[in-house]
């Protein structure tokens, strides 16, 4: 096992992390998929409003591959498809049967230990919609089956603020884990399994995990240890998956059935019930919040992280990824001579408030907390970045739209952890200019 | 409460600054002064959720405030000088209040006129004020002697504002510090003004004749006289400026450069706050003290005073201690990289001690080695980041 000893990032002192307690929740009376949230994927629907489905049923393709399916996570009738604007399908809804039926998938010629052929297991786990969990560095799209990665990150530490611990979703799931492992190590030369040090094992085999790192946010994410172990430039398209989508696989793969079950944590300063409550792919947000949130307006509700995830509405549902929802205030209140406070309660990456002195968990809003302004070339941005771009520089051959120069300060190695933007003194969205240069090049290699 | 008042009156102001309004060009101004008394109710639209809860004002306000040491002390140095050549009492109050009759109105058309310039760009440019003038405002004066005119003072102000840094695109963009564009605006146009005994002190109306009139010279001019026998360190102590003298700040000189003392108060309360670069200011005083005992070591016995000088005084005399800890720290005209602020520091102590000791014509060498150093942080950036880049291994996903 391999310890790796990551400087650089920031864990924010923020107020409002879940408990590790686990509670289950009941039986939502809708489920829904949705397409619109998931990144880079053109969905060409297969079912209308009106049809009967089961757990397991193709919803959706990706027309850029027409193998990778998305499946129906509830049993019963497609309630109501909402389209956004250019028809994009935001929300494909379904409303529950009360005793839901799976679609079953052959998966019995993976039973015992042997060694199986790579392409059956990739197409089993494209039949039975659990592909799309693994994805492909740099960009983060989803995973191209014929292509042989160096390498296939598992990150079960999550150290963005208010995410599941790893703790709670592994507990009684260790030897689904087990079995999502050995499948993975099909798919790639080396399955890479990696934890925070402070991480617990829990009945894991030990060497199951092959590298653990101290550090701070973002130090769990695969990008970031790609940047520090890879050797030669091929290593860079590695494909990871997240530590709880593992145990997907591994139900996927016990069971013959498309697994729904998700642990999502409910936490922000706002919230009155921090902690992880059982439950399933695609349920409605109000499922989660309902009752367990503070009653205030001037409040937003955050699915999947303060730091990558969207603003998601109450009528909403949790997306395919999502493990997360957070309430906290909306801020924007003015106040006076604003920047003049000594600030012991004002969380900051900078030594200019005296809350470099507190240790207590702060609460943070969304305010900007200032204006933009040019970039005065501080450097702070530079001093957090966990995989070493300059981003002052950099986002300089960004804007001027330099896109060699832009590479070589290592762009597409930027695992959008957003931090040079939290950093930012003059308010700069570095890590959009980043993302935004990342999709752009990506979609223009056609 | 007072507050809510003024928030109302913004409220209530704030359509003639608008759209159709008949001040609509003057909204860069009142968006400003409303952001001064009021923080802006702006939130983030996407990713990341939330921010640090620094901005650029208070960024600046923490440079302005390591700077009101020195130039309160600046305040009451220049009274005291002026009282001290005028033989009025040299009590602390009467001091203080004549070095208020004599700074304030240099730092009032400083801030008047700098702000004119930057609300007439923004105004055209139709972008925000940005705050960076907050500082150059104020360290502008105090590089100036006390005898400045106003009028001179306003267009040095106006040559460091436009062409120092307007004409690059204002806060962020421009290559040299503002205020030291300025100073050398002056110091080249109107030398008399900015050079020679007699601008160091204002010297009021003489109430007693039979008081001896104290050389007005500052100790750099003082050592520049020396004779090739001469100790620099016996000629000043004679005029009465000794080491501990020189470090407290109690001499002739430019308003705000006499205190070494609360020069590094300054620079420490930056460093801590993670502002200034300790890099540039330890490198730049390592420049000094490496160049000067390296001068010492090729001194002979005819060889001129300068090169025998205790690299210690350089430290301490004129503007070095001002200059490294203020405004060689600049982040923008310095260079951004971590190695090559070593390296930028180190130069800016090398050329200033070279300046002082090998070229009569300035006394003062500070403010050339950082405004040459200015121009090379682009280019030590460029090295650095290009060794930086090799070692990177590329990333670059050919299709």
């Amino acid at each position: 096992m391999i310890l790796l000893n990551i400087k650089k990032g920031f864990d924010l002192n923020i107020e409002g992390t879940p408990l590790p307690e686990l509670a289950e929740l009941n039986k939502p009376a809708f489920v829904a998929s949705l397409p619109a949230i998931i990144p880079f994927i053109k969905p060409k629907l297969l079912v209308k409003q009106g049809d009967m489905v089961r757990i397991g049923s193709k919803l959706f393709i990706d027309k850029r591959n027409p193998d990778i399916k998305f499946l129906s996570p509830g049993s019963g009738k497609i309630e109501k498809i909402n389209y956004g604007s250019r028809r994009a399908v935001n929300e494909i809804i379904i409303k529950l049967d009360n005793n839901e039926e799976y679609v079953e998938f052959d998966v019995n010629k993976f039973s015992g230990n042997k060694k199986y052929s790579r392409d059956d297991i990739i197409k089993s786990m494209m039949d039975g919609g659990i592909w799309p969990f693994i994805r492909e560095l740099p960009f983060r799209d989803i995973a191209v089956p014929d292509f042989m990665p160096k390498a296939l990150i598992v990150s079960i530490d999550n150290k963005e603020p208010f995410q599941p611990d790893p703790q709670v979703y592994l507990k009684e799931e260790i030897n689904l884990f087990k079995t999502g492992i050995s499948i993975l190590k099909n798919l790639a030369e080396n399955v890479y399994v990696l934890t925070s040090k402070d991480f617990i094992n829990i009945g894991m085999a030990d060497n199951l995990v092959t590298h653990k790192f101290s550090g701070r946010y973002p130090a769990d994410d695969p990008g970031v240890l790609l940047h520090h172990i890879r050797k030669d430039s091929y290593e860079n398209r590695a494909w990871y998956i997240n530590g709880q989508d593992v145990l997907l696989l591994g139900s996927f793969f016990s069971t013959g059935r498309y697994p729904v079950k998700r642990i999502v944590a409910l936490a922000g300063s706002l919230a009155k019930k921090r902690m992880h409550f059982k439950t399933r792919i695609g349920v409605p947000i109000n499922n989660i919040i309902e009752g367990r949130i503070a009653d205030e307006n001037k409040a937003r509700l955050i699915a999947g992280g303060i730091f990558r995830g969207y603003t998601a509405s109450r009528e909403s549902f949790l997306g395919f990824y999502e493990t997360s929802v957070a309430f906290i205030p909306e801020g924007g209140k003015s106040e006076t001579f604003g920047f003049l406070r000594a600030g012991y309660d004002r969380p900051s990456y900078s030594k200019t408030f005296l809350s470099y002195f507190n240790r207590l968990p702060l609460t943070t809003d969304c305010s900007l907390h200032g204006e933009e302004r040019a970039c005065v070339n501080c450097g702070a941005c530079a001093k957090v970045c966990p995989v070493d771009i300059l981003p002052q520089f950099a986002f300089k051959s960004i804007a001027a739209a330099d896109i060699e120069e832009s590479l070589s300060h290592g762009m597409l190695d930027c695992v959008e952890c957003g931090l040079c933007s939290y950093v930012c003194t003059s308010k700069i969205d570095l890590c959009g200019f980043f993302k935004n240069a990342k999709q752009a090049y990506y979609k223009d290699r056609a | 409460m007072l507050f809510e008042k003024i928030k109302r009156a913004f409220d209530k102001n704030r359509k003639h600054f608008r759209d159709d309004g008949k001040l609509k060009r003057m909204y860069p101004l009142f968006e400003a002064l409303e952001a001064f008394f009021f923080t802006p109710e702006n939130v983030t639209k996407e990713v990341p959720h939330v921010r640090d809860s620094i901005d650029l004002k208070r960024f600046m306000s923490f440079v302005v405030v390591a700077l009101l040491p020195t130039f309160l002390f600046g305040i009451y140095n220049a009274g005291y000088q002026s009282n001290l050549m005028s033989g009025f009492s040299l009590d602390f109050w009467s001091a203080f209040s004549k070095g208020l009759i004599i700074v304030l109105p240099l730092v009032f058309v400083s801030y008047s006129v700098g702000f004119f310039w930057e609300i007439l760009f923004a105004s055209i440019r139709k972008h925000k004020i940005s705050e960076g003038f907050l500082v150059t405002g104020l360290l502008f004066p105090m590089t100036l002697p006390p005898t400045m005119p106003l009028w001179q003072a306003a267009l040095g102000i106006s040559f460091g504002v436009v062409i120092g840094k307007e004409i690059f695109g204002g806060t962020g963009r421009n290559i040299l510090n503002p205020a030291l564009t300025g100073r050398a605006f002056l110091f080249f146009a109107y030398p008399a003004k900015m050079t020679g005994d007699s601008v160091w002190t204002v010297v009021g109306r003489l109430k007693d004749q039979s008081v001896d009139i104290v050389s007005g010279a500052t100790p750099l001019a003082v050592s520049a006289l020396a004779g090739t026998h001469e100790k620099i360190e016996l000629l000043l102590a004679q005029k009465g400026y000794s080491f501990l003298r020189l470090f407290t700040g109690i001499y002739p000189g430019s308003i705000g450069e006499t205190s070494a003392m609360l020069c590094i108060v300054g620079a420490v309360f930056l460093m801590v706050a993670g502002i200034a670069s300790y890099r540039i200011i330890f490198g730049g005083i390592l420049g000094v003290l490496s160049t000067g005992y390296l001068l010492n070591m090729v001194a002979g016995d005819s060889s001129a005073a300068w090169l025998s000088l205790n690299p210690f005084y350089h430290l301490v005399m004129g503007g070095f201690a001002f200059g490294i800890s203020f405004m060689a720290t600049d982040p923008v005209s310095a260079p951004g990289m971590e190695n090559v602020k070593w390296v930028y520091g180190f130069a800016i102590g090398v050329l200033t001690v070279l300046i002082r000791v090998f070229n009569p014509a300035y006394s003062e060498g500070v403010m050339m080695a950082i405004l040459f150093m200015n121009l090379f942080a682009p280019l030590l950036d460029y090295v650095e980041i290009k060794l930086r880049l090799k070692k990177r291994i590329p990333n670059v996903q050919q299709f």
